[in-house]
């Protein structure tokens, strides 16, 4: 690794300084990069690594790639100071941190010098608790500070024997490099950099740029704008064209960011749990759709849409659940189309149910603060029905193809998979209500409640499995983001049906 | 025959009854829940075992499968516009026969594969027990229950008795009585701490003892020792050196006027000791041993003879059952401490040790107790152990999973072995290379790939792939690519799962008529939709 003393000799002390400071810029941000496996412009990885460290996207008035570059060149000796302050999010952490309860970061400088502390308390804790976790992501946030200010974060491509490589920042700027690209420019390292940009983009071409667009143009904000309007037009105006108009283009931009997404990874969007609370807000407005066009009952796209507009919250606010980042597939679940065909079915009929979720709760509370009339309370209960049909039929394929991938991957068409058995479960309890009605026991006054609590169990399916049951019996302390999510969602759904079972059993 | 149909009739209502179906579907999807829960806390297998694969399950299973039979018989002769349901039914009956016959007839396990050695051994996942009669050529298999709890065997055989069989299992110490106290044989328990850290150190002297009279903790090496022996740690002589007798645990540490300095053999130094009326000469710098009279090294003896000087570099300490003794480097002295009552603080870190329990009438040792097994980030942590306790004339002892027990039993040797069931293919595979590639610049893996070589015997041999989502295919069974291992050797060994379903066709069957029965009941079939504002009939 180089020192400034080297940089010194090379380039006079201002004369650095100026071109550092120069060479800093956002013209870097579509400089192409490795991490993670997957090769990305350096916007990118500077905004998800930021992120990560800090919980922000900026470091004052710095641009993500701003301060990323700046802060690798740290590791030839550039005296800089940015206020990097380093997220803690465990109240006992930040107790064991000496910070203050409600002090959400702390300034990486001090956060070093504790780091015996945390290193200590790690080895002390046997148990893998939330505790654990959070100071295993305190260091791994630590760690990846290192890695930036010592110019192994940032990966340089550099063309061998026709091939592109990667090699760190570190081991790219060599006294050798430098003197090469003396004279060649008004600065080398500003040479040395487009040169490694033109070469990868001679062998390699534009195609990494992609993700730069997706994250700046951010489509899926501006879809849940669209679909808020859409909504908010449907129930306020009895003419339809604006509704239309906008529901239309929010599907449109949603396309488009999807289409992205599947041009970047090369993959069906349906592999993380981010991804399938994207498909399911779509499909879900897609069936709300097709429904419509079957029964013409505009009511369904209503529910599509807000069922949209709840997934794009999730996905703009949810971060420390759901990772919108792009990151390579375990070798299980690569080149898999039943894998693929079997997500998107039990997505999309998770999607039909949550619009049978959405209509009984409206028709629940509806009910319950003002008199529905008999016959249009019948209807509504129909309408239910029609989508709990889309979904237990979409369910029911998709358990199978469930099978039907665990067999090809794995050898057994079932093998108890907790996944799986969630969805099935589902899939019983849907059965049940459906059976039930048929009997004495689930009247139309008994399936609207049922239907608007069964969702639950998609929620255990689709979240659960992932931030209870998977993370074991040390860890469930209901302080992680996936645990309280669900946590409130069975209290809020709880919390409805016990306050309009009220007003039946009183009437 | 009409009391036949009439009883049928009962029969027939009572399963095909739609109240029952409902009651059915949520006991079932209520044990499926359960299970996942036990699946999160204890691991696969127990899930397995307490459910998934229990009786009881089975039962629920069943009690479906009649409530879907009679519900289709009850709504026979065919009606039009139920084909829908019928195709359902069906299809839910062919299902459930598939998974029957893959239940009573597959095969699922899995097959170790090490570096270039031919394998043809699949591992099921029922235990066994095998008990050996090598002089006779005789071996005895006991099929171990699949359940999840500790299960009482009885099973006798030629005056072995398998009393239990423990299917998770946790090893912890227990003190089992000597039949004749000897204090020269006891065991203690230490506890060693200091503020960060703390452990308990389990020693003993009982040759039948699990445990140990040495232990290293890091860099501190601690000794047990007779209780005798520390008198002689407490004198202070020029070499440092003690002797003692390992059957009468006495010792000496004998001064310059004990010692008579003999020629040196090769070099060495070889010195003369007057020790309990004999004369016993010593190595000193080489050996504990001492020479016999052809002047070589005599293993037999139980004379051992040592300087203390070797134990004044690192740390060291030495404990006599209630004592202590160790080399004090700032004072250059060496320290002893009888009868500790208080803790006793060591010259390492702060380090202090006190006695927890010190006894000669029973020696410590592991001895498997049944332990719910738990789960932490997908690893089972705790329980991993099986184990079957065996008695042979009146003497009880254990058999675990992770190495065979042999037994003298009058004269004769017999061994026992814990492990899971096999299944041996008429042919054999012999992995050539594993091989792992990576996501670029980083170590997560992203593929895995075994290049194997599949011997047929007279059929010759063929070379074979198997990769995710490409396994191998002969002969009915198919070989999946599933995990992998590092040898001591170095290069990687690979795990198949291996699968053999008779049931396979049936159950795709069964599928195809639940999902087109679905969509023809749900979607095809016109059903009167209701418009706004009216009532259903």
């Amino acid at each position: 690794m180089l020192n400034i003393l080297l940089l010194i000799s090379l380039l006079s002390g201002s004369l650095w300084a100026q071109s550092s400071l120069n060479f800093c810029t956002k013209d870097l941000e579509t400089f192409p990069t490795l991490s993670g496996g997957r090769e990305k412009p350096l916007f990118v990885l500077a905004t998800e690594t930021l992120k990560y460290i800090t919980g922000e996207t900026k470091v004052g008035d710095l641009s993500s790639t701003e301060a990323f570059c700046k802060l690798s060149l740290k590791a030839f000796g550039m005296p800089l100071d940015l206020p990097i302050n380093v997220k803690v999010e465990h109240v006992e952490v930040r107790k064991s941190l000496g910070m203050g309860p409600d002090q959400t970061s702390v300034p990486v400088g001090e956060l070093i010098q504790k780091r015996d502390i945390i290193t200590r308390e790690l080895a002390k804790i046997k148990e893998n608790n939330s505790f654990k976790k959070e100071l295993n992501k305190v260091q791994g946030r630590l760690q990846t500070y290192d890695a930036i200010v010592s110019a192994r974060a940032w990966n340089i491509p550099i063309t061998q024997d026709g091939k592109i490589q990667f090699i760190p920042l570190s081991e790219f700027i060599t006294e050798q490099r430098i003197a090469g690209a003396q004279g060649k420019g008004s600065n080398p390292i500003e040479f040395l950099f487009r040169e490694a940009k033109d070469s990868y983009l001679k062998i390699k071409g534009e195609h990494y740029l992609i993700e730069l667009n997706y994250f700046k143009w951010n489509l899926f904000t501006w879809s849940l704008l669209l679909s808020i309007l859409a909504i908010m037009f449907f129930i306020i105006t009895k003419n339809k064209i604006p509704g239309i108009v906008l529901t239309t283009l929010s599907i449109a931009f949603q396309i488009t960011a999807m289409s992205m997404r599947v041009m970047i990874s090369g993959r069906a969007p349906i592999t993380n749990m981010y991804e399938t609370v994207m498909f399911s807000g779509f499909g879900a407005l897609i069936i709300s759709i097709v429904i419509f066009f079957m029964r013409k009952e505009i009511l369904f796209v209503v529910a599509g849409l807000a069922f949209n507009v709840l997934s794009l919250m999730m996905m703009k606010f949810a971060n420390g659940m759901l990772d919108e980042g792009i990151s390579p597939l375990v070798p299980v679940l690569r080149d898999n189309f039943w894998l693929s065909t079997h997500v998107t079915t039990v997505i999309l009929s998770y999607a039909a149910l949550a619009l049978s979720w959405i209509l009984a709760n409206s028709l629940l509370i509806r009910s319950r603060f003002r008199t529905v009339s008999s016959n249009d309370y019948k209807y509504e209960v129909d309408l239910i029905y029609t989508s709990i049909k889309f979904g237990v039929v979409l369910l029911s394929a998709g358990v199978i193809l469930g099978g039907v991938w665990a067999d090809y991957s794995w050898g057994r068409f079932w093998g108890w998979d907790p996944k799986e058995t969630w969805s099935l479960i589902v899939l019983l309890i849907y059965m049940a209500i459906l059976h039930g009605k048929y009997t004495t026991w689930i009247p139309a006054h008994r399936f609207v409640p049922l239907v608007a609590g069964a969702f639950m169990s998609v929620m255990m399916a689709w979240f659960g499995v992932n931030y209870i049951l998977a993370s074991g019996l040390h860890s469930y302390g209901f302080s992680e983001g996936g645990a309280v999510f669900l946590g409130s969602f069975f209290a809020i759904q709880i919390l409805i049906l016990v306050s309009c079972m009220k007003k039946r059993t009183a009437a | 025959m009409n009391i036949i149909i009439q009883y049928y009739r009962k029969v027939e209502l009572f399963f095909g009854n739609l109240k029952f179906a409902v009651f059915i579907i949520l006991l079932f999807a209520a044990s499926l829940a359960y299970g996942t829960f036990m699946e999160s806390y204890h691991g696969t297998e127990y899930a397995n075992r307490l459910i998934y694969k229990s009786l009881w399950f089975m039962g629920i299973q069943f009690a479906m499968f009649l409530s879907i039979l009679f519900a289709t018989l009850i709504r026979l002769p065919f009606k039009k516009h139920l084909a829908g349901f019928y195709v359902i039914h069906a299809g839910l009956i062919t299902l459930f026969l598939g998974s029957y016959v893959t239940y009573h007839s597959g095969v699922d396990g899995t097959m170790t594969l090490n570096p270039n050695l031919p394998a043809r051994e699949i591992q099921l996942n029922e235990d066994e027990f095998k008990i050996q009669f090598p002089s006779k050529g005789k071996e005895v298999t006991i099929a171990l229950p699949y359940g999840a709890f500790e299960k009482e065997l009885g099973y006798e055989y030629e005056g072995i008795r398998i009393n239990k069989f423990l299917p998770f299992a946790e090893n912890e110490q227990g003190w089992i009585p000597v039949k004749v106290e000897d204090k020269t044989q006891s065991s203690t328990q230490y506890l060693l701490y200091n503020d960060n850290f703390s452990e308990k150190l389990t020693l003993s002297l009982h040759p039948q003892s699990d445990f140990n009279n040495t232990q290293r903790l890091g860099p501190l090496n601690v000794h047990y020792m007779p209780e005798t022996l520390l008198g002689c740690f407490d004198d202070n002589t020029q070499d440092g050196l003690i002797i003692w007798n390992g059957e009468t645990s006495g010792c000496m540490s004998p001064g310059p006027s004990d010692i008579r300095k003999l020629k040196s053999i090769n070099g060495r130094e070889v010195i003369e000791v007057s020790f309990e009326g004999r004369q016993i000469r010593f190595l000193p710098t080489m050996s504990p041993l001492p020479l016999d009279d052809k002047m070589e090294l005599n293993e037999l003896s139980p004379f051992r003879i040592f300087s203390k000087k070797m134990f004044e570099t690192a740390p060291h300490l030495f404990l006599f059952g209630k004592n202590a003794a160790f080399f004090n480097k700032e004072n250059q002295k060496w320290e002893s401490h009888a009868s500790i009552q208080k803790d006793i603080e060591l010259p390492w870190m702060g380090f202090k040790v006190s006695v927890l329990e010190h006894r000669s009438d029973a020696y410590p040792t592991m001895v498997p107790v049944y332990t719910k097994p738990i789960q932490d980030n997908s690893q089972v942590i705790k329980g991993n152990l099986k184990a079957v306790e065996v008695e042979i004339e009146g003497q009880r002892f254990w058999v675990n999973s992770l190495e065979p027990v042999a037994y003298n039993k009058n004269g004769e040797r017999v061994t026992f072995e814990l492990s899971k069931k096999q299944l041996l293919l008429p042919y054999e595979i012999v992995l050539d290379q594993f091989k792992m590639d990576t996501d670029p610049g980083t170590n997560n893996p992203a593929s895995y790939e075994s290049f194997v070589t599949l011997f047929k015997g007279n059929e010759g041999s063929t070379k074979h792939r198997v990769f995710m989502n490409n396994p191998l295919k002969y002969k009915d069974f198919t070989f999946y690519q599933a995990s992998y291992f590092q040898t001591n050797e170095g290069p990687f060994g690979s795990v198949l799962s291996v699968n053999f379903d008779p049931g396979r066709f049936w159950k795709y069957l069964g599928s195809l008529l639940l999902v087109l029965g679905s969509i023809w009941h749900f979607v095809i079939r016109k059903r009167p939709h209701l418009k706004p504002g009216e009532a259903s009939a």
